[in-house]
């Protein structure tokens, strides 16, 4: 006898799905899985055989073929157990076909029957071919945010098979957990001094400029950039399920309620991959770090201790917001539009800061910089020294402005930006500036002077333009570009690396 | 057993043999000299002692055999190691072509003046720790003239670089001879000023053969001194700025100066040796001033503390050589006076490297008037930024080096 039950595998960030075909005859008892199962999943036998004796079934002492069909392509993972386990029960009989009509499932099984979550539910649920789909009851608030499905959750198979056999109500949703407080509980005012850091981080945040941050250690620039996220404007309903479904894909808890809907904040250590920053793996293509930041900020602290074939994978993805990762079994798409954090030290020391005052040579300082590829460089419009603040701002300086203002300059400055057509002035195209960044006659001869004298390349000049904007904007300069916000924009982009800006 | 290597000695006695004829092509004492000054190693004491010896023939002779360092002067300048020493002298005497060397120092002009011999310059010639040979190229006449040393880090701050500038051109207006190792940083600064004046000219004493530049950085500056000033080294042409060299040179600088200005120097910087030399032959050293929290100026202010004399323009030192005469050059401010917010900032930069964040918290103007202030400054020549950092501009240095 044949049952069939809809289900769902993983590639990256999207879900495929996957019909479980069960045929259950006469011959010799075995239980074989064909359609390229992966180990996770062809170790699902002994999984659903525990289970099943486990919560009072019989496991049938006849010939078991399970097919996932479509046969072609991949499927891993442990999230197959529980479609596996309900359909064998329904081919051996031991369950009406009619109870299972219309019902996908997902869900791991544990040896005493009970269900378990699995990473990626969202896509998942997504993927499942069904009018109603049954998830483990941890994944009962994921599953709910895709929408079009009636979702049942389950704790237990012989729970399960009560509710399938009409003996017992579905289970309600269980309450989802109270959201986090906004911004990580981490507030703009509790950074002392910083008066430039903190300028740089709200042009950051309203423009959508990658910044870097140059300082000795102790200066507060992971102070400074974990205060970013609070800084940027909640993400929208598409954002957050493209958010959503990448970290639920990636296995990261989500946030009460489910839904990503703050801008995320990652910090990976030095000492990570490139398929860990960028995304992949050889079978489950897990995305990586730049696209859980998706939608948020990607915050890499001592920028130059990554290897240089790390930092310069990040190119692809800074120029187009998705990374393709490809693999010989398989290619996926990320998304990944993030902001940029980075954070050096001044110089191999790290206590330098003006020339002169460490033992570090020019030469020195260069090639601790050279790390920093120039393409890589330059896609950062904000280059920021920042000092360590005096002992004065620290003990007793009056606390700067709470995040919640700041938020609100951002705010109006995005909106101001979307008024005139464009996503961030980061993005804005050169040949459009002129349109929509206009210059007053003065901050033209003002970049026409840092042209002639060679401290302001070619390519330098878009860019602080772009910065200008954005600062026109948060000042609520509606039109024009004056002096002060192109000084300010050219002050916001200090010449790190010795020579570099005339380059 | 004296150390005589591996070489066999028949070997090694026929390359000298050949060359040292008495034919009328016979190579001069100059040649010999310059030969054994290329040896790996050859440090100005063992050279002395070498050549304190024997007549340079015959010294080269008895290097190539492996015998020199059984004389106990020699043995005593080569200390433990002379067994190595001796062994890596004859192997390198295999492969120096005497006369071919020669010619290359007479075809590139460079002059090789023997202790004793006419040419020496005299305030070295009477030195504890006088160089056997020195290498020069340039206008001799120039050391006839009074000589300061202006010595200092390569990494020094605007200001330092600006004071070295400035010191240079006052003093060789007033027609004394600036003297510096041509180095990067505070040297270079010294002799770009000094140059520019147009007055006495510089001397730059280098630690590598006169055909090596280094630092590359400053090859211009390295030739227009060769041209108008005089350039010397202990070291022969082809010979590499290795490390053991440059504290040697130190010493030729403190021993041809009758006054050695630090400028700028970090506590343990190269400019200790050359402070050391000057303080064993006797000639005052004065140090530049600067802010005490200025790492970069942690050396002479610690000279200060011990008593040298402070320089604080060029009349300091003209008065410390005895010459009164007021330097001419004073300039007029040409650069158009800071309005409003500019004169806070201005004041906010101060003489020490700041960056925009310490602008804006110690003027309380906003980032963005801070900054507008910066760049008004900075356009009308009053500052100047450098890797984020800005410092004040006292003349504009840039612009001096830059023309001829």
């Amino acid at each position: 006898m044949i049952a069939t039950i809809p289900s769902a595998t993983l590639l990256g960030v999207d879900g495929t799905p996957v019909l479980i075909e069960i045929h259950v005859s006469a011959g010799l008892p075995g239980f074989t899985i064909v359609g390229l199962p992966d180990a996770a999943c062809r170790e699902s036998r002994d999984r659903v055989r525990a289970a099943l004796l486990s919560s009072g079934s019989v496991w049938p002492l006849r010939r078991v073929t399970v097919n996932l069909a479509p046969s072609g392509s991949r499927k891993g993972g442990a999230g197959l157990d529980l479609p596996i386990a309900v359909a064998l029960l329904v081919a051996a009989g031991e369950l009406d076909p009619e109870a299972v009509a219309g019902l996908g499932m997902l869900g791991e099984l544990g040896l005493d029957g009970s269900i378990r979550r699995v990473p990626g539910v969202v896509p998942l649920v997504e993927a499942v071919e069904a009018e109603s789909v049954v998830v483990p009851v941890d994944c009962g608030h994921e599953a709910a945010l895709v929408g079009r499905h009636q979702v049942r959750v389950a704790s237990n198979l012989a729970e399960l098979l009560e509710c399938l056999r009409g003996h017992a109500p579905w289970p309600p949703l269980p309450d989802p957990p109270s959201p986090p407080p906004p911004g990580g509980g981490l507030d703009l005012s509790e950074v002392r001094g910083q008066h430039l850091g903190r300028t740089a981080l709200e042009v950051c945040a309203a423009g959508g400029h990658h910044l870097l941050l140059c300082g000795p250690p102790g200066s507060g620039k992971t102070m400074l950039a974990v205060r970013l996220p609070g800084l940027l404007p909640p993400l929208d309903r598409d954002d957050a399920l493209v958010a959503t479904r990448i970290h639920s894909a990636a296995g990261s808890p989500l946030p009460g309620g489910g839904l990503v809907e703050r801008a995320p904040f990652r910090a990976p250590h030095h000492g990570a991959s490139a398929v860990a920053l960028i995304g992949g793996g050889s079978a489950w293509m897990r995305p990586g770090e730049i696209s859980l930041a998706h939608g948020g900020v990607l915050f890499l602290d001592e920028l130059g201790e990554f290897p240089a074939p790390v930092l310069d994978a990040l190119r692809q993805p800074l120029e187009e917001g998705v990374v393709r990762v490809s693999r010989a079994r398989a290619s996926v798409s990320f998304p990944a539009q993030f902001l940029l954090v980075g954070a050096t030290n001044p110089c191999p020391c790290g206590e330098g800061g003006p020339r002169g005052a460490c033992r570090c040579s020019d030469g020195a300082r260069a090639r601790y910089h050279r790390r920093l590829s120039g393409p890589l460089l330059d896609r950062f419009d904000l280059r920021v020294v920042v000092g360590r603040p005096d002992v004065g701002a620290l003990l007793g300086g009056p606390a700067g402005e709470p995040t919640s203002v700041v938020a609100d300059r951002v705010a109006a400055a995005r909106e101001r930006a979307r008024a005139r057509g464009s996503t961030a002035n980061a993005h804005l195209p050169a040949d459009r500036l002129d349109e929509l960044a206009p210059l007053t006659p003065v901050a033209e001869r003002l970049l026409e002077h840092r042209l002639r004298s060679g401290s302001l390349s070619a390519r330098g000049l878009h860019r602080v333009r772009r910065v200008a904007r954005t600062v026109a904007d948060l000042s609520g300069a509606p039109r024009l570009v004056d002096d002060e916000h192109v000084s300010l924009a050219l002050g916001l982009r200090a010449e790190i690396v010795v020579g570099e800006n005339a380059a | 057993m004296t150390g005589t290597g591996s070489v066999p000695e028949r070997d090694a006695g026929r390359v000298p043999e050949r060359d040292a004829g008495s034919g009328p092509d016979a190579l001069p004492d100059e040649a010999w000299v310059a030969a054994l000054a290329g040896l790996p190693a050859m440090g100005p004491s063992r050279l002395r002692a070498i050549l304190g010896q024997w007549a340079p023939v015959d010294a080269w002779r008895r290097v190539a055999r492996g015998t020199a360092v059984s004389h106990p002067a020699v043995a005593a300048a080569c200390r433990a190691d002379r067994a190595s020493v001796a062994a890596a002298w004859s192997r390198a005497a295999l492969d120096i072509d005497v006369a071919g060397g020669w010619s290359a120092h007479q075809r590139a002009g460079v002059d090789v003046l023997i202790r004793g011999s006419a040419g020496f310059p005299a305030a070295l010639a009477d030195d504890q720790e006088a160089p056997a040979v020195l290498f020069s190229r340039g206008r001799p006449a120039v050391l006839a003239a009074r000589r300061a040393a202006i010595v200092g880090t390569r990494t020094c701050t605007r200001y330092g670089a600006e004071v070295a500038t400035e010191l240079g051109r006052d003093l060789a207006n007033a027609g004394v001879a600036i003297v510096s190792g041509l180095a990067l940083g505070i040297d270079g600064a010294a002799h770009a000023g000094a140059l520019d004046a147009g007055g006495a000219a510089p001397i730059g004493v280098v630690g590598s053969g006169l055909d090596i530049v280094y630092p590359r950085a400053h090859a211009h500056l390295w030739a227009d001194v060769g041209s108008r000033g005089l350039l010397l080294s202990e070291a022969p042409l082809g010979a590499r700025p290795e490390p053991w060299r440059f504290p040697a040179r130190n010493r030729v600088i403190a021993a041809l100066a009758e006054v050695v200005i630090v400028v700028e120097s970090h506590s343990r910087g190269g400019s200790l040796h050359t402070v050391d030399a000057a303080m064993a032959r006797a000639v005052p050293v004065m140090a530049v001033p600067g802010s005490i929290r200025s790492p970069a100026s942690a050396f002479p202010n610690a000279l200060l503390a011990d008593g040298c004399a402070p320089v604080r323009d060029a009349l300091d030192v003209l008065v410390a050589l005895g010459l009164s005469s007021v330097p001419a050059g004073g300039q007029t401010e040409l650069r158009p006076s800071p309005q409003g917010d500019a004169v806070a900032a201005l004041a906010a930069v101060g003489w020490e490297p700041a960056s925009l964040d310490d602008v804006i918290t110690r003027t309380r103007l906003g980032p963005g008037p801070a900054s507008l202030a910066l760049a008004r400054l900075q356009s009308d020549g009053w500052v100047t930024c450098r890797g984020g950092w800005w410092e004040r501009v006292a003349t504009d240095i840039e612009g001096r080096r830059s023309s001829p």
